[in-house]
C-alpha cells in the first residue's frame, strides 16, 4: 500500500548541542556532547545534563499567559523557520496549518517557582497562569506565536510523545483535516523529572553510557523542536510509523522487547521497506540497563547485526518528550545533508566496554558512514513510561 | 471528516447506565463536583495504584467495549488535567527539598491512564494520550481519527475525562468542573451510526459549557438534534448526525 506523501519540509532545533544547522551538524557526526555538570536540581546531587546553554527568546507580551522556559524552547524552534511557517500560512491559510506537539514536561519548571512563593506566601505568584502549566498550553502557545489557526494539540506519552506527533501530524495531512501541521516537540529540565528519576534511581553519575557493561543510567536533557508537516512529495519524507503498547510495567520495558519489535516491523511494513534498507538506525538508547538490553534484542532480531546503530542521548541527555522529535531531527540532518551516496553518521559514543549480555547489534565507530542506493531510509526508536513505544522511519533521494 | 460512533459508556457522580445518561439528556442539569467510581473490575492490587482519574476513565473504558475488543482496540487517552493534581504534591515535595515516592513519580506522567489501562486490559496495541485545554474532547477525536486514517480496519477506542482541579490551581480555570469520562468506539465511516466532524474558524465569542464538552457531545448525540455547534478559544466546529 502506499500512502500519500508526508514531507518534513522545514525543521528548527535547539538542545545541547545547539541551534544552528551545521554547528549542530557537525557536533553530531563528531560525537562532541553538549552535556554540562549542573548541582541545581537535585540536593546534594551533581548531574550530567543536557541544558540549553545559548540565551531562549523571551515570550511575546501579548502572549505572557503562557510565559515559561518550556515554550521558550519551542520559540527558539519555531523562530527558525519563521519564514516557512509565514509562507505556509499565507499559501494556505491560517485555519489549515495546525500544530501537534509532544512533551511531558510542558511548564511544571516555572510551576516550581509559583508553588515555592505559595509556600511562603500562602497565595501562587499573581503573574502564574494556567495556560503556562497545563500539557494543551504548548500547542495553544505555538499556534498563537506562529498564527496558525487549524486544530491544535498536545501528546504526551512520556518518551515517545515527540515521535508520535509527527505521527499524528502525518495523518492530519493526509486525512485533508490541515494542509500544513507544526509538529515536534519542547520538553524543559526541572525539578520534578530530576528528582523523580533520582528517586527511581535512574540517573547516571557520569556521561551516560548506553550498551557498556558499565552503564549506571541516563542523563536528563531539554530540547525544542518544530518541523513544518506538508503533503508534498520531494526532500525528507516520513515514510513509516510504528507502535506498540507493552501491557507490562509503568517504569520498566518488557525484558524481551516485544512493543519494540512490533513498533519496528510495523514502521517497516508502514513504509514497505525490507529490514536491510534501512541505512542507520537512531537508538533510544538511554543508557539504563533494561533499555539496553531490551532494545538491542529486539534490533538483532528485526535488522539484523549489521545496520549502523548509535544512541545520540550522550551528546544531548534523554530529553523525554522531545526525544523522539529531537532524534527525527537528527535523522533528518543526517539525510538533508548526505553527499552523494554516502551518510554520514552519528557515532556511538562509549566506552567500548561491549555488554556481553547484550545481542551484537553495530554500533557506529566514530567518522563512520554509511552507503545508501539513491533512496536512502533511516529509523529512529522512543519507548516510554506506560509501556508506548513508537518507531519512525524518514527518507530522502540523492541529491540532484 | 466523517467517522462511526459504535459504542459508548460514560460516568459521572450519579450517573452512570445508559439509562440515567438518557434521562439527563433529557433534561441536563450540572453535574456534582465529588464522587469517584469503584471500579471493583479492577483486581484490588491494581485498584491500590489506581488514582481518581484512573478509576474514572478506566470506568468508562471498560464499559465500552467486550474483554476481547478492550485487549486488542487501539486507544486515545485524552485529558485536560491528566495527572496534575498528584503533580502538585510532587512539586511541593521538589520546593521543600524533600525526596520524591518513585512509584507516585512514575504513575503522574500524562499516559498513566493509558498505562494503567493497557495492564489492565492485557492490551498491546497502539496507544496515544493528550491535551488540548477546553479542546481536549475535539482533539482526542481527532487523534482517534489519525488511528483510523493509518489503519481503519478495527476501531479505536477514545477515552476522555477529567477529574477538578486541586484547589491550588482551580481558581486559575473556567470549567464546569466535575469528575467524569465518556468512552466511545470511532470507525471508519460506514461501520456504525454516522457522525460527521466539521472545523471552522477562530471565534470571538467562545462558550463555556455547563458541563464537559465531551458530555454536551453526549448529550446531543442521545437527543433528537441532527446538529450540535461548540465555540471554543481553539475555535467553532459542528458535528452533524448521518
Amino acid at each position: 500500500m502506499s500512502r500519500p506523501p508526508c514531507r518534513l519540509a522545514a525543521l528548527g532545533q535547539v538542545s545541547a548541542l545547539g541551534r544552528e544547522r551545521v554547528e549542530v551538524f557537525a557536533r553530531l557526526v563528531a560525537g562532541a556532547s553538549g552535556l554540562s555538570l549542573r548541582d541545581d536540581f537535585v540536593p546534594g546531587r551533581s548531574l550530567w545534563l543536557g541544558a540549553v546553554r545559548e540565551p531562549l527568546p523571551p515570550i511575546p507580551p501579548a502572549l505572557a499567559r503562557f510565559a515559561c522556559r518550556n515554550n521558550q524552547l519551542a520559540l527558539s524552534a519555531l523562530e527558525s523557520i519563521g519564514a516557512e511557517v509565514a509562507a505556509a500560512i499565507a499559501r494556505f491559510g491560517a485555519e489549515r496549518v495546525g500544530v501537534v506537539v509532544g512533551t511531558s514536561t510542558s511548564g511544571v519548571g516555572d510551576a516550581e517557582a509559583a508553588i515555592a512563593h505559595k509556600e511562603r506566601t500562602g497565595v501562587l505568584a499573581h503573574e502564574f497562569h494556567y495556560d503556562q502549566l497545563e500539557f494543551g498550553g504548548l500547542a495553544r502557545f505555538v499556534a498563537e506565536a506562529a498564527g496558525a489557526r487549524g486544530p491544535a494539540y498536545s501528546l504526551s506519552t512520556a518518551c515517545s510523545s515527540g515521535a508520535r506527533a509527527l505521527a499524528s501530524a502525518r495523518s492530519l495531512v493526509a486525512m485533508g483535516v490541515c494542509d500544513a501541521v507544526l509538529s515536534g516537540a519542547a520538553d524543559s529540565l526541572c525539578g520534578l523529572t530530576t528528582n523523580g528519576f533520582a528517586a527511581l534511581g535512574a540517573l547516571s553519575a557520569h556521561v551516560t553510557n548506553p550498551c557498556s557493561v558499565n552503564r549506571d543510567g541516563l542523563n536528563l536533557g531539554e530540547a525544542g523542536v518544530l518541523f513544518l508537516v506538508t503533503g508534498e512529495p520531494g526532500g525528507v519524507q516520513l515514510v513509516g510509523v510504528g507502535d506498540s503498547s507493552e501491557a507490562h510495567h509503568m517504569s520498566a520495558p518488557d525484558p524481551d522487547g516485544r512493543g519494540a519489535e512490533v513498533a519496528m516491523r510495523m514502521a517497516l511494513d508502514d513504509a514497505g521497506l525490507a529490514p536491510t534498507q534501512i541505512a542507520y538506525l537512531n537508538l533510544h538508547g538511554t543508557g539504563t540497563p533494561q533499555n539496553d538490553v531490551m532494545e538491542a534484542a529486539a534490533v538483532a532480531r528485526v535488522l539484523g547485526e549489521r545496520v549502523p546503530c548509535s544512541s545520540t542521548k550522550p551528546l544531548v541527555g534523554h530529553t523525554l518528550g522531545a526525544a523522539g522529535a529531537l532524534e527525527a531531527a537528527f535523522c533528518w540532518l543526517v539525510l538533508a545533508e548526505r553527499s552523494g551516496d554516502r551518510l554520514a553518521l552519528p557515532p556511538h559514543v562509549w566506552d567500548g566496554a561491549r555488554d556481553p549480555a547484550l545481542a551484537p547489534i553495530h554500533l557506529c565507530a566514530k567518522g563512520e558512514t554509511a552507503a545508501t542506493g539513491a533512496r536512502a531510509h533511516v529509523m529512529t526508536n522512543s519507548f516510554g513510561f506506560g509501556g508506548n513505544n513508537c518507531t519512525l522511519i524518514l527518507a530522502a533521494d540523492a541529491p540532484a | 471528516m466523517k467517522a462511526s460512533l459504535l459504542r459508548w459508556s460514560a460516568w459521572a457522580p450519579g450517573l452512570e447506565s445508559r439509562e440515567q445518561w438518557q434521562a439527563w439528556s433529557r433534561a441536563p442539569q450540572p453535574l456534582p463536583p465529588t464522587g469517584v467510581p469503584d471500579a471493583k473490575f479492577l483486581p484490588a492490587m491494581l485498584r491500590r495504584r489506581c488514582t481518581p482519574l484512573t478509576r474514572t476513565m478506566l470506568t468508562a473504558a471498560f464499559g465500552a467495549a467486550e474483554p476481547d475488543e478492550l485487549a486488542r482496540l487501539r486507544t486515545v487517552f485524552s485529558s485536560r488535567h491528566g495527572s496534575i493534581n498528584e503533580s502538585i504534591g510532587l512539586l511541593e515535595n521538589v520546593v521543600r527539598r524533600e525526596k520524591l515516592s518513585p512509584a507516585t513519580f512514575s504513575h503522574t506522567v500524562h499516559n498513566a491512564q493509558a498505562g494503567l489501562f493497557s495492564i489492565a486490559a492485557g492490551n498491546r496495541a497502539a496507544s496515544s494520550s493528550l491535551s488540548a485545554q477546553e479542546d481536549s474532547f475535539l482533539a482526542g477525536w481527532l487523534e482517534a481519527l489519525c488511528f483510523l486514517e493509518r489503519d481503519p480496519r478495527e476501531p479505536v477506542l477514545l477515552v476522555v475525562g477529567d477529574v477538578p482541579l486541586a484547589s491550588t490551581f482551580a481558581p486559575l480555570c473556567d470549567e464546569a468542573a466535575t469528575p467524569y469520562a465518556f468512552a466511545a468506539q470511532v470507525g471508519a465511516p460506514g461501520t456504525g451510526p454516522g457522525v460527521e466532524l466539521a472545523l471552522g474558524g477562530w471565534v470571538d465569542d467562545p462558550v463555556t459549557p455547563p458541563w464537559p464538552p465531551a458530555l454536551e457531545f453526549l448529550r446531543f448525540w442521545l437527543s433528537a438534534d441532527r446538529e450540535l455547534e461548540q465555540r471554543s478559544r481553539g475555535g467553532a466546529r459542528r458535528w452533524k448526525k448521518l
